[in-house]
Parts: structure tokens; sequence; C-alpha cells
């Protein structure tokens, strides 16, 4: 499989302080990227160098074998990348067709057909019924999912999910983790931050460990997490 | 949207047949038509973009002084020296948005008031180009099709036709892939980058159609008015105005403008006359009132309700 999203050597420093030193990823196309770490570690941070939110100091970035280091955010957006926010960031004032609207005009700029789209993605995450209602009024859950649906109306072919899970209730979980399963089946890459463990297992491909702004160990979900500088990053050494 | 359409369809009605109801009362219609307008106008930046100006008046100054000093000095027709006017208010507006746009919120607010300031300065000090602190009188003005551009009654359908035009460009934004770019980027900057919108040149974009728009009804203000002084027409008093006839009538709303417009320029001819002394106070009681209780404007606040109720009993059952 060629590669989907590719960094070398990425370094971030706010100041004097290094959040992000010289990691490097390689994804597959249609595969699953896990991205875990203690609070600190700098994953964010990387998310955000890797989706041109923050501007690293060094290092470069591919998508799909383009070099994107310097693209603004939204030119990443218009050539394939389609992330969500930790923090859910609806567009309050509008419907939840509308904030899906919003980003099917990209694709589609045509009224009609982009409506048509948005409405597709909705009903994709579950949320047509509620197509009409303001987007200020949803729950965590839901919100998550407009957010989802939002970030899947740019019709990414790389998608960065910023801790989709945390605070979700166990059915709740269980049904996002089946989603974005599903998401892989058409080929679309995922680099996933999460701290829910269950969620790490279950999906990645791949799985890499930050701890302050370094990559301490990478491999595959079960043989990492037993790797003992996992548990001390997370535990600390006693 | 087809209401909205019928809305308008039908006020352009009554605006058409307004003169031969009330022949003596064209001044004041003139002036609720321009107000109208230029908070339409201003409402495209200041609430469909969220980036609120304070510095209105220098566009209504731009395209006012282009017709005077046209017609004055140059004798340049006023229908060119309004075209010259909106090309150099869309150009001014593109400078000026490239020069503040990386300003947020109050700050660029700030902004926009310092720039305006500049531009009544220039008006005040630039007797050549301006005529200076003592204004530009219009004597001449030509006759299209035997049109006498200073009879009231004329003024009153220019007006009327700027404000349709503001109306009917607003209402073919609000439900375009530009209206709702324009809406993102109110709501939240990053998460419109993050659908692949480019921010900077989406509020660029409604600073120019913002600025043309409000020039055109400053061209037909100076006509209007047939004598403009740049410590009116520059005053950071008009921008004000402007904005809150917006603000008050409800941002980001088709008809918020047109209702603000209504009620500020109606309730200040009434005030004016029934309690002349007491008429800034009522003005004031009343942007308290609709800051306090209706901070989404006269228009925005129902609706938004309206909205919020529908929904709810819909999910009730």
């Amino acid at each position: 499989m060629p590669s989907a999203l590719k960094a070398d050597g990425i370094t971030v420093s706010f100041g004097g302080v290094v959040a992000v030193n010289d990691v490097s990823l390689d994804v597959e196309q249609g595969k699953i990227l896990g991205l875990i770490g203690p609070n600190g570690a700098g994953k964010t941070t990387l998310f955000n160098a890797l989706t041109g939110f923050v501007t690293p100091q060094a290092g470069r970035i591919y998508l799909h074998g383009n070099e994107i280091t310097r693209l603004p955010p939204y030119m990443r957006t218009r050539v394939g990348i389609g992330r969500t926010f930790q923090t859910e960031r609806p567009f309050e004032e509008l419907t939840l067709l509308e904030n899906v609207l919003v980003a099917a005009f990209l694709k589609e700029p045509k009224r009609k057909k982009a409506e048509q789209l948005a409405m597709d993605v909705l009903e994709k995450v579950g949320l047509a019924d509620r197509y009409d209602q303001p987007a200020l009024d949803l729950n965590l859950a839901r919100r998550r999912r407009l957010e989802l649906a939002k970030a899947l109306a740019v019709q990414p072919s790389v998608l960065f999910l910023d801790e989709m899970m945390a605070g979700l209730n166990p059915p709740a979980l269980k049904e996002m983790i089946e989603f974005v399963r599903r998401l892989t089946d058409q080929n679309l890459t995922i680099v996933m931050v999460e701290h829910i463990m269950e969620a790490i297992i279950e999906l990645s491909d791949h799985v890499i460990v930050m701890a302050n702004g370094s990559v301490i160990t990478e491999g595959l979900p079960r043989d990492v997490i037993e790797d003992p500088r996992v548990i001390t990053a997370y535990l600390g050494e006693d | 949207m087809k209401k909205h359409y019928i809305i308008f369809a039908g006020l352009v009605m009554v605006g058409i047949l307004y003169p031969q109801m009330f022949p003596g009362y064209l001044s004041v219609a003139i002036t609720l038509l321009l107000y109208a307008g230029w908070a339409t106008a201003w409402d495209i930046l200041g609430g469909w973009a969220g980036q609120v100006s304070l510095g209105h008046a220098s566009f209504v100054g731009l395209g006012a002084y282009f017709v005077a000093v046209g017609t004055a000095h140059h004798e340049i027709a006023p229908w060119w020296s309004i075209l010259m006017a909106l090309v150099a208010a869309a150009m001014l507006a593109y400078l000026w948005g490239r020069l503040t746009f990386k300003l947020k919120g109050p700050y660029f607010t700030l902004s926009t008031i310092a720039i305006a300031e500049i531009f009544r300065l220039i008006a005040i000090n630039e007797g050549w180009l301006t005529g200076g602190a003592t204004g530009v009188f219009i004597m001449t003005l030509p006759e299209p099709f035997g049109l006498d551009l200073f009879s009231r009654q004329v003024n009153y359908y220019l007006a009327l036709a700027f404000a349709a035009i503001t109306v009917l460009v607003v209402m073919l934004i609000s439900c375009s892939k530009f209206g709702y770019q324009l809406r993102a980027v109110r709501e939240d900057e990053d998460s419109a980058m993050a659908s692949g919108i480019n921010p900077t040149t989406v509020k660029l974009k409604a600073f120019m159609l913002s600025g043309a728009l409000t020039a055109l009804g400053g061209g037909i203000y100076a006509i209007f008015l047939s004598f403009i002084e740049p410590h009116i027409i520059f005053y950071l008093l008009l921008s004000v105005q402007i904005a809150l006839t917006a603000i008050i009538g409800g941002r980001g709303t088709i008809w918020g403008p047109c209702v603000g417009a209504l009620l500020i320029v109606g309730s200040g001819e009434i005030f004016r006359t029934t309690f002349a002394e007491a008429n800034m106070l009522i003005y004031g009681l009343l942007i308290m009132v609709v800051v306090i209780f209706m901070p989404r404007g006269i228009v925005g606040e129902p609706a938004r309700y309206l909205i919020r109720r529908v929904y709810a009993k819909r999910a009730q059952g």
C-alpha cells in the first residue's frame, strides 16, 4: 500500500519549550495510526503541526507524496486532510445541516448537491433526523458526531481525529469505535490521538507512543502497551 | 426563503406607491431608506461576517465626495462618478482589510475608528482635492431623460432603489455558498479553516461588497443633500448610527437592518417633534432596552426563539 501521510523530523517549540522533538511517522493508505502518551506529551501539538494549525520549526510533511509542510490549514483541507477538534467546535448558531453544509460546499459548490452531500453525511453519523436543530442545543455524544460529520463532509483522504472517544459512555463509545472502523473500509486513512486504550487497541494498525515531545516506542497496539517504557511513561518510575 | 422574496416584493410595491400617498413626508422616507440600505450593507461585514466596523462613514463620504466633487469641480455626471466611487470603495476596503483583519474582535473595531478618522482629516485639510472644511455645493446636475435630480421625488426613488438593491444582494448571499462561508468565519475561524475556508479572503470579499454598497448610498446622499461637509459626512457619529441601526434591528438577519432603520429614523422623527428636549434621552433608552433584553436584535431574538421552540416541540413528540 502506498504511503498516505508521511512526516520527517517534525520539531515544534514554543519559546524555549520543545513540545515536539524530531518526530517521524508514515501511515499507509487505509490504515489507522494511533497516537498515545501521557498528558503534555506533545500529541496534540504534533497533530496541529500535521494539520497546519501550528508551524513546525523543522521537518517535512507529505500527503500522498506531495509536500504540504508550508500549506496553511485551509489549503491542507482542500488537498485532502480532514480534522476534528478536541473540544468540539460546531458553528453554534447554525443548524446541524448548515454546519455540515459549510464543509460540503468545499467539493460541491452548487447548493442542491452540497445539501444532498451534507444530508448523506448526517445520515451516516446518525443525526439526519435532527438536521434542522441548532447545533447549540446538542449533547456531548451528538456534538462529537456532528464534529465527525463536518470532517467527513470535506471528503478527506486522511482523517485526523482528536480524542473523539473521551467522555463518551460505554454504549456511545462502542458505537463510535464501530463507526471509525467502518470508515477505513472506504480506503480512508486515519490518524487518531486517543486516551481511551480500548479504542486504540481495537482500531489501530500501528501505535506511536509519545512522552515529553519524543517518540519512546512504536509498533502493534498489543506489543506497545506491554512495553515497560510505556508503563513507566504513564505511571512513573518507583 | 420564498417568504422573504414575497415580503421584499410587497415592500417594494409599498415603496413605489408611497410618494403618491404621503407626498409631504418624502425627506423622512429618504433618510429611512438610506439608513436601511447602509445598515444592510454594513451588516454584510458586521453581521454576516461578524467584523464590527465603526468606520463605515468613510464609505458614505467616499461616495458622496466622488459625486459632489465630480459635478462641482470636474463636471463629471453623477452616474459615472458613482461607478468610480464603487470601484474606489472596493479597492479601499481591500487595502483596509489587508491592513486590519489580523486584528480580532474589539481591536478590529478600534482600528476602523482610527482609519475613518484619517479620512475625515484628509477631507478637512486637503482643500485642493475635497473643497476643505467649508464643504462642497452641488449647484447643477445633468437631467437624464428630463429628470430633475434635485427633486425630492427623484431622490426618493433613488434611495428606494439603493435600499432594494442592498436587501436583494443580502437575500441572494444568505442562501449561497458565500453566505455560509461568512457565517462559518463569524462563528469560528479555526473550524472554518478545517472546512477548507480561507477566513481572510472571505472577510475581504465581505468588506469590499459592504464598502462598495455603502458608497453607492453615499453618492445618492450627496445628491439628496446637495451640500456636503466633511465634519458631518466623515464623522464617527454617522458610523455609529449605521452600526447601531443594524445591531438594534438584528445582526446577520435579512430584515433586521431595515427594521432598525424604521425604528431609529422613525422614533427620532416622532420624538424630535413631541419631546424636543428628551429626544436623545429616549434614543439612548431605546438602545439600552434592546441591548439588554434583545441582544440579537429586534428581528434576531424572536427568530431564534421560534426556531428553538419549534424544534423543542418536535423533540417531545
